[in-house]
């Protein structure tokens, strides 16, 4: 008699929400980074530094491009809006 | 009344029976709905039930087809994973959710997801964040 066993498992997700507002390119970063770099609490101290200080690094890099593509997408939303004749809602976004 | 997080056992099944395809773009569409934490959910959950699925502004029954990432395998161990999923502009409360297979009928139920706590989002965005894709931590694995 032969058996073969298999385990299956389900991971646990997280949840972020917010009030009044969208996702700030800061918590959207924070989120990506997760899925690029984990850290190892196993991993030697100078290794988990050098990791930390690369993390810190990217978030900047991830955070001013999410923040150039926030405002290449209100310049074509201005754009949409203007072209549609809502001049007054497209002055709006534009000062946002 | 309880949202238990678990695998759901029917999916166990319809793995042998190749009623679900993870592969992105040309496999099944998968959804997350959200539930209230009045709802009974867990292992035996067969199917999406709309019975005490959320409901709020912005949120419609079913939920929200999620991204599939085409599965891999990592030493022994297969996985698959999906994007992250926004509801935006949302004014919702949940304490669980569902995935399920909307292209296969019946819309059979692969996993119950337990939040571990009311979520609430009011005129923002709710986003489900998945685990990261990996031998130890993905969202759905086979060992």
């Amino acid at each position: 008699m032969f058996s073969v066993e298999v385990s299956s498992s389900v991971a646990s997700v997280s949840v972020s929400s917010t009030s009044n507002r969208g996702h700030t390119p800061e918590e959207v970063a924070d989120r990506c980074l997760e899925k690029i770099i984990q850290i190892s609490d196993d991993a030697p101290p100078e290794i988990q530094q050098q990791a930390r200080a690369y993390c810190d690094a990217l978030r900047n890099v991830l955070v001013y491009y999410m923040k150039q593509a926030v405002v290449s997408d209100r310049t074509t939303l201005f754009n949409l809006l203007k072209t549609q004749g809502h001049n007054d809602l497209a002055e709006l976004l534009r000062r946002l | 009344m309880a949202i238990s997080q678990a695998m759901c056992t029917s999916f166990k099944k319809e793995l042998m029976t190749a009623t679900h395809n993870f592969t992105n773009s040309s496999g099944n569409t998968f959804n997350l709905a959200l539930y209230t934490n009045s709802a009974s959910l867990g292992a035996a959950t067969a199917a999406y039930t709309s019975s005490n699925e959320t409901s709020g502004t912005g949120y419609s029954a079913k939920g929200a087809a999620l991204t599939n990432v085409t599965p891999t395998s990592s030493g022994t161990t297969g996985l698959t994973d999906f994007s992250d999923l926004t509801f935006s502009t949302v004014s919702i409360t949940a304490r669980g959710a569902m995935i399920f297979n909307e292209s296969a009928t019946g819309d059979p139920a692969v996993c119950v997801l337990d939040f571990g706590s009311d979520k609430s989002a009011s005129s923002g965005d709710f986003t489900v964040q998945f685990p990261i894709a990996n031998s130890s931590a993905a969202i759905i694995r086979i060992a």
